[in-house]
Formats: C-alpha cells, structure tokens, sequence
C-alpha cells in the first residue's frame, strides 16, 4: 500500500469514526487517535522530510487535505453533538411547573384604611390637604366650638367616653375643622381621617369607628360645590355608574344640613332583593352641610365673605359595604381570617 | 315618632302610597326609620252577630261560633271564650290579608269548617289587648263594613325626627309639613268644650322655680264619669302612635301629647293638697313613682308638689300618690313648659326617659299650651260628665313673642347653588307658618314661635332650599386654589405600612383601650390614662404601648387554630401628663373654652399621645415549603423589620420587663431611642395565652422610621471585585456588630462590603470563644493586585486584633 493510500485509508476511517461519533468525549477521542501527537497521519506528515521532492509534494498536500477534512467533519459533528447533549441536559433538568414557587407571601392593609387611603388620594388630587389631630380630646373642640354647649341635647346623641375633667375620646373628627381653622386663613382645603369613639357595641356599633372628615372654606362656595365633590368621590370609590343624592338632616355645625345617599353600586336600584341595599337602590353614605356661619365666627373667619362646607364619612361601613362584611366588630379583632381577605 | 296616615288624612289631603310618601318625605324633610302595618292590611271586615257559641266539640281549647253576617250565617272556630249569643263582634272574611302578610283562608279546624275569624283588638290594629275577641256596641250595625266605624288597618310612618325639630314630634306639626312640601292646606280640630265645671281656683299655683319653669297651666274638669274607657277611635290612634291606652283621661292625655307634640299631666284633684308648687327637689327628698321605683332627689331636680309633697318629678313621671285612676270624677290638667336641658339632666341622672321628657328636653314652644290646654279639655268633657272649670291658673310671666328673621335671596342662592325665585322662597316660608315681608330685595320671615329652630338667616336657607328640592342643586367642582398633598409624615406612615404590607404582615386595627391587667401583665409602671365611663372593666386603660392589644389578638388567632402570623398596627399610645397643680386651672379652661392664655396647649391637655408602629410575630410565621425552611419568630426575623424600617438603626442589649432579658434590644436611630425589638419574656407570653410560642415583636416611634430614605448617588467604576473570606476567633462575649462597625469605620480603605456569613461556638472552637466568619468585597479605582488585597485584609485583621483580641481561625 503507498502511503497515499494509506492516508486515504485513515481519511475514510476518520470520517467512519467521527460520524459515529456518539459524544463530546468520543469525539475528542476520535480527535486524538487521528490527528493527536501521535496519531498516524501526523506521523506521516513529520516524516514528509525524509521524502523525495515530489513525493513530498504529493504526500504534503494529500495528508493535508486529510487532516482538514477530519478536522472540518469532526467540528461540524461536535456541533451536532452538542447540540443534542444539551437538549438531553435540558430534558434531564425539568422541573414539576406545577409545583409552588419560591414564597415571597403578600402582607394584607386594613379593609378600612385602604378605603381610607383611596379617599385621601382622590381628596389630594383635588388639591386638600390632610391633617390629623388628638384622639383624646378637649370638650370644647369636641363639642361647644361645633355648637353643642354642655348641656346641648345632641350630647345625648353621641355617647362619649369620658376621660377626664373636660376631656373625651373624640367622638367626631370634627373637632379637626376647628383646630384647621383656628391654626390658618382661609382658603381652607383639608380631610382629617382619623380613629372616633362612642359608647355602643353591637353588630353595627363599636366603640372606636374610624371617620373622615372634609372641610372647605373658600370665597363663593356653594351646596353644588359639596354635591360636586361628594358626588365625584363616591365615582371614585364605587365606580363610575353610581349617583348620590342629598336628603336634609341636622348637625350642629353645618346649616343647610344634609345626608347622602349613593345609589346601589351592586343593583343600580333594580333589584328588590339586593343584599347591599336591601331593594331600597340607595346607600346612607354621609352627613354633610355647609359650614354653620356660628362656626366661622367662632374661628375669626368672617361668614358673610366665605362659605364652605364639611362632610364626614366612615369608611368602616364603606369598606363594610364595599367588601359586603356583615359585622363591624370583624374589623377591630386582629383575626388573620378576615385580615388576609384584603 | 310614629304617624298612623289615616290619622294624617284627617288634617290634609293627599293621594300617596306609603312608599311615595316615604321618598317624598325623606328628601324633603326627615328620615323615615320605617313602616309598619297594623290589623288587615287589605280585604273585608264586616259585623256579625254571635247567634250561637259553644265549646268545639272535638278540642279542649276552642269553641264554635254561628255568626250572622247580616243576611247570611257562617261556622267560625274561636281560641276565645267571651263571645256569647247576641254580641256583635267583627269578622275578618276569608281573602283578607293581616299585617304580618299572611292571607286568611277558609280553614277546616279539628274537623270544623271556619270561615273567616273574629278579631281581638291586637288583631284589628287597636291595641295589644288578645284577651278576647273584640265586642262592638249596638251602634254598629249587623252586616256592615267595620271600617264604616274605624279604620281597621293602618299603616304607620316612624318618623326619625331631628333634634331641632320638636314641632315634628306631634301629629299637626307633621301634617303642616307635609302641607308645605305638597304646597297644600292643612287643617287641625278646632277645640270647644263644655264650661261650668268646679272652679280651678279652689287650688293654688304657686311657681318656685321660674328658671326651670317658663309656663305652667292648670285647668279643672270636673263631674267625671269614673271608671271610664277612652272611645276606641281614641285607643286605636294612641296604640297606633306607640302608646298604651289606659283609662279616659290619661289617654286624653297622651292623645293631646301625640296630636300636639305637647306632654300633660293630670292629677287627681282629690288628692292634691291645697295646691300645686312648682319648684326644686330638697336634698334627699324621695319620690315613689307610677312604675315603683323610689327615686332620691337633688335641687336640680324639677318638682311639681301641693303643698306637703313631691307629686311629679317635672317633664318626667308622676308618684303613685296623686295619679288619676279608675275612680277620678276630679281632675286636674297641667300643661307646661320646663327647661329643656333641665329635663334632659334629670333623666340621664335618673337613668329615666319617657315620651314626655323625650319631647320636653329638645324645648318646647310655651305659646302650644294653650290649644292644647283647649285640646284636653274638649276630649275629656267629651267623655260622660266632664266639665271645664270656666278658669285656668296660669304662670306664664315671659310670654314668647314670635321674631324675625332676614332672608337676603342672594345669600340664599350662594349657599345652595343654584337659583331662588322671591316668589317661590315667600310661598315656602309661609306654609312653614311665617309672616313674610318684603323691604328691598329682602325677605323678612315673621317666625312662629313653634319652629324655635328658625333663627338665623342660614336657617331660612335650609327650609326654601329643602322644600325647593336639594335635587334641584346642580352638581359642580370648586376651583381649588392650592396644591395638593400628604406631609412628610402622612407620606412616612403610608410608606411604613405599605412596606410591612409588602413584607407579608397584616395591618389589624385594635382598640386602644383595655384591661388594667394590660399594664400589670407587662411588667410596666402604672402611667395609663383611664377612662371615666369605660363600657367594661375590660376596657377602662388607654394603651401605652401597641404591644398588648396585638398579643390578645395573636393569642385569638392561636385559639382559632392559627399556625402563627405577623400583625402590625400603626396608631396612637397614651400617657397621663397630668398638669402641674398652678396649671389646673388654666387647663380645665382651655378644655372647656378653648382658651389658654399665655400657655401651651401641649401642657394643658393632660395626655400625651405618640403615633407608633407595632409588630408582632408569633409561632411560624411562614410555613415551611417543600424547598424552602419554615420561617419562625424569633429576636433575628424582628430585627431583620428593624432594620428596613430604620435603616443604620444600632442595636444596643437593653432589657424591658416584658422581654427575654438577652434577646432584646433598645433601637437607636442616630442618637434618638426609637423603640425596642425582641423575644417576648416567656412568662410574659403564658400571661397573654401564648405559652410555648415563640413571639418576637418590635415598636418603634412612627416619626423616627425612614422607610424610605433620600437616595444619593455614590460614583462607581468598572473594575472586577474582588472577594475575600476571614474567619476569626474571638471571645464569645464580643458583640459582632460591634465588630462590623468597626471594620466598617476603617478610614481610606478599598472595602465595599462586609456581611458576615457565619457564627459558631462548641468543638472544635475552645470554649469560651467563638468563630465568626467575614466576606469582604475590594474594590479600587483599579484592578487590585493579590498584594494589595492581601494588604487590606491585614489592615482589617490588625484592626480586629487590637480591638477585640480575635486570632485567625486557621
């Protein structure tokens, strides 16, 4: 056999081997045995100086073109096996999807502060501002700046927890439009969320409720500008579609007074045996008023140059409402039950 | 006050179903709380003559009756036995729907047929007399449709009245209210009665009390019939206005009280001696009164005596003593007036309200005694016998003239926003009762003295803009001159509570009152602010801490099967700041008239409140997942929340009593206390109902958290870090913090960051000590060389060394 034709011999032996070739390793194998230190064609190659000049020539190109060939077969096989190893690793590495995640478990907000927040957000977006005060009290900011000396029957009303001479638990956040008015001038445009106490416990009464209350005081301002408002609050939070109407009432501190109502979020008023309405169409949502000129005077503030009105609203009974929870006592016990609902 | 409409319907016309009437109503004046029907709501009742009665045959407790119908006769089954032949009684005819929306029907009854059934009182709406079916005179003629004589259904409107609004608490009040929202007439009984009885005079009135007292009336009606029932006409509206009938003249009475709105009292003339005195209780006089109670009396208490006794606790109830009863023939009528605030303390002193005093505290119109005076006297002496006496006494020293009131139609369309015609506001102001004139542009309202509501111009504007329609007021948005916003510490506590939220706690909201054992429980001194009225024993202390009320909570959760959880709260604690004795003074002012002087309010408000934060964890606040650990509490998880809320907090061991002494931590941001973090004392968790749960908790002064800190930008540079590890030994006793604290102070160093990745004592490290395992990350303005590396972690060893005497862990 010429050497010729053994270099063709070990080409085709190469490439018989490199194709089937089963691994990345096998291949790397393959690679040593033929064209390694000390594999036979690159023997061949070392030894093409001891050949004639034609010889050379002949042999130099043949082995050549030989070891290019395996080398080109063996890459474009790696690529292949390659490829198809992964796809086995990969096969190897799946995973139960349906199996649970890593937990990064989600805390929960009060029902009654998320409602809280929601209504502060579209308050502060009409430009109010929001202030916070006391929780214990003085009787004159509780009661007798609002109109309601002792002695007032309306005293009667709310049943309040006394702490000492002249103190309470608040039993309104009204007091807050008091301290508001009495710390700046007018324009005035604040709400004042708050914790509120009264003396009653029942399924719809606790001792602490939560309320917020509005205050606008401002040239020209007028019982549309509270309907406006409230109305736009309740799209707020109730959605788009509802209505609100006003009915008269009676608080001390505001005159005209008024209660609101917002239409059924749930039956829009069309279902007579609505569970959130109970077929009446319309919620009792708050007590509202413009701001009794009694009060202004009482704060420096001139009536008959500014107006303005007040609102006040519990978002326990909204969230209640909203969230359809029948018992406001669910609120204030820390029950993981019913936190982890919101 | 509850408002029968048949009732109604005699003082005004009107085509309303109840429903419409209730939304008419609503929107326009008061709330309706309800309604309610009494007797037969819709069907025939007729009369019938009883022909037979007898015991039904195959039951013990019923008995049979033939009744004529007028023409025909039926078989009814009757639980009653006081029908006897001859008596005419009403029949309910089978159809007829009752009150409580059940349709009768024909019936077969223990083998009976029944057809129809004869009514009780209770079940005609009369009264809630079920003792035996109701028997009718002969007046009422056989066949006939009962309602011919008196309604016998009734629908009834409660009415949710208003505290300015007394005039509403009497029939003719609502009906002229009604008049002015329909724009339609209204009508009330013109009184007249018969004359010539015994003379008033025979009596004295003396009034003590004038200050309490602004009216009092007495009439005599004499020559009574004894023993008498008031009309059924006249029971049926006072049981269907929420009253008892009693006897002729006490319900003449009440009647008045619900036609008028105006409580009245009568006496026995016989056992009144001398006369009647109108003045303050006597300390520790005693007065039994008509429901048997003894009640002591003070000199706020307003008396209505003769002359040797107490007969009436004034606006209130009346002694046994005195009262009027089967056998009177000699009554005395008083209608007054008293102070309403006075009445109103009486009865919350005396834990006593009745429908009199409900009317008498809101302050009643002195000027409504007279027609009800008239009133009274024309039902009574419409009774057999009765005779007015032809005087009345009467104090009444300070007659209320009728005011005027201003109404600018300008200032009317500002406050309601939307237009106001002169016209329509003169015509509304005159149903309400109002004289009006007119003076340039202005509207001047005479007031009647019976809407005492009415005193300033603000209110006129309510009753034209209530009375136009507040649907009529057009929905706009005021042009708010200001920007909008929550302050930098409303934005802080949204962000605290959001980030715990977004930790996986939950926010509860407790009560900041609780039981005494709160305090005691945790080991603290007794600072708490107390409550005067709490509504139990368990609720008389104000919080000073949020701790307690979270480890109740926690406890609960425990009880109902919780594995553990994580609850915080944000909210007020309370401490007494009581001011000094000179500042007593000064403080009960501000409290009561705003007024401080020259001091600060802060120190005349005796209690001093601070927002916190609070968190408790208790038993495995995480459960484990199939490739994840169970997370439980512990001192580490708290203050892994300490310090993403305060982040650069430093830790230093402090101990409070209701913490376990070495796993729990003062929390100092900058030099301030900001709160504490720890494992709750395992005594102090059996206490709460939590043995043997771990329960870590924290709090923190809201205003000391920082959430959210100001970023600033720190330059950086594109060179590898490097990493190191260094393990050391050092005395157990060293505080790693203090360790990093110090790494972390080392001045122009190439360290970025050192965490600390492991902390290890036993075997093999000798005892006493411990290992403690740092990562360090280098990082230069170039790509560091080993030497310096090695340069640098020799720096921080040597550091180490000096100040803490570690060896390297070899």
């Amino acid at each position: 056999m010429t050497v010729s034709e053994r270099i063709e011999q070990l080409k085709s032996e190469a490439l018989s081997a490199v194709a089937s070739g089963a691994s990345t390793a096998d291949l790397e194998d393959i690679r040593v045995r033929f064209l390694g230190r000390s594999a036979e064609l690159t023997e061949i190659k070392k030894s093409i100086g001891t050949l004639s000049p034609d010889e050379r020539k002949e042999i130099g190109r043949s082995s050549n073109l030989a070891s290019r060939e395996i080398e080109a077969a063996l890459g474009s096989r790696a690529e292949e096996v390659a490829a198809r190893e992964q796809e086995e690793r990969l096969q190897a590495e799946a995973a139960d999807v349906t199996l649970p995640g890593v937990p990064f478990p989600r805390g929960h907000l009060h029902p009654s502060q998320i409602v809280i927040d929601d209504v502060i957000d579209f308050f502060v977006g009409l430009g109010y501002r929001v202030a916070e005060g006391p929780e214990v009290e003085t009787d004159y900011y509780n009661f007798t700046a609002l109109g309601i000396p002792p002695g007032h029957p309306a005293r009667t009303m709310q049943d309040t927890f006394f702490v000492d001479d002249g103190l309470v638990l608040r039993t309104q956040t009204s007091p807050m439009q008091i301290r508001t008015m009495l710390a700046q001038e007018p324009p005035v445009y604040v709400v004042c969320p708050g914790r509120t106490y009264r003396r009653d416990s029942d399924p719809t009464h606790t001792p602490m409720f939560h309320q917020i209350e509005g205050l606008a005081v401002d040239r020209g301002l007028t019982l549309g500008h509270l309907k406006g408002t409230l109305g736009a609050m309740a799209r707020h939070v109730f959605g788009e579609g509802v209505e609100i109407r006003v009915r008269p009432s009676y608080f001390q501190f505001t005159e005209p007074s008024v209660e609101m109502d917002v239409s059924c979020f749930v039956c829009g008023g069309r279902d007579p045996h609505c569970k959130v309405c109970k077929g009446a169409g319309w919620l009792e949502m708050l007590g509202a008023g413009m701001v009794d000129p009694g009060v202004l005077e009482e704060v420096g503030y001139d009536p008959e140059e500014y107006t303005g009105y007040a609102f006040g609203m519990g978002p326990d009974r909204m969230a209640m409402v909203k969230y359809g929870v029948p018992d406001l006592r669910l609120f204030f016990e820390g029950d993981l039950r019913f936190l982890r609902q919101f | 006050m509850r408002v029968p409409l048949s009732w109604l319907h005699e003082y005004l016309d009107f085509d309303l179903r109840a429903d419409e009437l209730v939304d008419l109503f609503s929107l326009r004046s008061q709330e309706i709380d309800g309604v309610y029907r009494l007797g037969v709501i819709e069907g025939e009742v007729v009369i019938g003559e009883v022909v037979e009665f007898g015991p039904h045959p195959n039951a013990d407790r019923l008995f049979v009756a033939k009744v004529d119908l007028g023409g025909r006769e039926v078989q009814i089954v009757a639980g009653a036995q006081n029908p006897r032949p001859g008596v005419r009684v009403p029949v309910v005819l089978p159809g007829s729907v009752m009150s409580d929306g059940t349709t009768l029907k024909k019936a077969k009854l223990r083998g009976l047929e029944s057809y129809g059934m004869m009514m009780s009182e209770r079940e005609l709406g009369i009264s809630a007399d079920h003792g035996g079916i109701l028997l009718l005179d002969d007046s009422h003629e056989v066949g006939r449709p009962v309602a011919e004589y008196f309604p016998v259904g009734e629908t009834v409107l409660d009415i949710d009245v208003t505290p300015n609004r007394p005039d509403l608490w009497g029939m003719i009040g609502v009906a002229r209210e009604l008049a002015a929202i329909l724009k339609t007439e209204y009508r009330i009984p013109e009184p007249s009665f018969a004359t010539g009885g015994k003379p008033t005079r025979d009596f004295g009135l003396r009034v003590e009390a004038e200050d309490l007292c602004p009216r009092y009336d007495l009439r005599r009606i004499s020559d009574l019939e004894p023993g008498q029932v008031a009309p059924l006409w006249m029971r049926r509206r006072i049981y269907a206005g929420g009253m008892r009938p009693i006897n002729a003249i006490v319900d003449a009475t009440n009647y008045v009280m619900l036609e008028t709105g105006q409580p009245i009292h009568a006496f026995d003339a016989v056992r009144v001696r001398e006369g009647i005195v109108v003045r303050r209780g006597r300390t520790r006089e005693k007065i039994t009164l008509l429901d048997g109670s003894t009640r002591v009396l003070d000199e706020e208490v307003l008396v209505i005596a003769d002359e040797e006794r107490g007969l009436v606790i004034a606006g209130l109830m009346g002694a046994e003593d005195a009262e009027v009863g089967e056998e009177t023939t000699d009554a005395l009528i008083e209608v007054a007036t008293f102070e309403g605030r006075n009445i109103l303390q009486t009865s919350q002193k005396l834990g006593l309200r009745t429908d009199a005093s409900g009317r008498f505290e809101r302050g009643l119109d002195p000027n409504m005694v007279a027609y009800a005076m008239d009133r009274v006297s024309a039902l009574l002496t419409q009774a057999p016998g009765g005779r007015s006496a032809d005087d009345t006494l009467s104090h009444y020293p300070e007659p209320v003239e009728p005011w005027r009131v201003p109404l600018r139609l300008g200032r009317a369309e500002l406050l309601l926003g939307m237009p106001v015609q002169m016209e329509e506001a003169v015509e509304r102001l005159e149903a309400l009762g109002c004289e009006v004139e007119r003076e340039d542009g202005e509207l001047w309202a005479t007031v009647p003295t019976f809407r005492r509501d009415l005193r300033r111009e603000a209110d006129l504007v309510e009753e034209v803009g209530r009375l136009i329609g507040l649907d009529r007021v057009p929905e706009t948005l005021p042009a708010v001159p200001q920007t909008g916003g929550l302050t930098e510490g409303q934005q802080r506590t949204r962000l605290l509570r959001r980030l715990l939220a977004d930790l996986g706690l939950s926010e509860a909201i407790t009560y900041p009152f609780g039981p005494e054992r709160w305090t005691e429980d945790l080991g603290l001194e007794d600072g708490t602010v107390r409550l005067e009225n709490p509504l139990s024993a368990e609720g008389g202390h104000l919080r000073t801490s949020i701790l307690p009320g979270l480890l109740d909570a926690t406890a609960r959760n425990r009880a109902f099967g919780a594995r553990g959880g994580a609850l915080f709260e944000v909210g007020n604690v309370f401490f007494a700041d009581v001011p000094q004795d000179e500042l007593r003074e000064a403080a009960l002012r501000f409290r009561m008239t705003g007024e401080r002087g020259v001091q600060e309010a802060g120190r005349l408000m005796g209690v001093r409140e601070v927002s916190r934060i609070g968190v408790v964890l208790g038993g495995t606040v995480r459960p484990a997942g199939w490739n994840v650990p169970e997370v439980r509490a512990g001192f580490f998880e708290a203050k892994g929340l300490v310090e993403r809320l305060v982040p650069g907090a430093r830790f230093v061991p402090a101990t409070r009593p209701y913490l376990h002494p070495g796993r729990s931590a003062a929390v100092l941001a900058g030099d301030k206390e900001a709160g504490w973090v720890g494992e709750l004392h395992p005594e102090v968790a059996g206490r709460f109902g939590l043995d043997g749960w771990p329960v870590a908790a924290l709090e923190l002064d809201t205003a000391l958290c920082q959430p959210a800190p100001e970023p600033r930008f720190e330059p950086f540079v594109n060179v590898p870090a490097v990493a190191r590890d260094l393990a050391v030994l050092v005395e157990e006793r060293i505080p790693v913090g203090d360790m990093l604290r110090s790494v972390r102070d080392l001045p122009g160093q190439l360290l970025t960051e050192v965490r600390v990745f492991d902390v290890y004592a036993g075997s093999p490290v000798p005892p006493g000590q411990k290992s403690v395992a740092f990562g360090f990350t280098f990082q230069g303005g170039k790509t560091l060389t080993d030497e310096e590396v090695d340069a640098e972690v020799w720096r921080v060893l040597s550091r180490l060394e000096d100040e803490f005497g570690v060896r390297v862990r070899s």
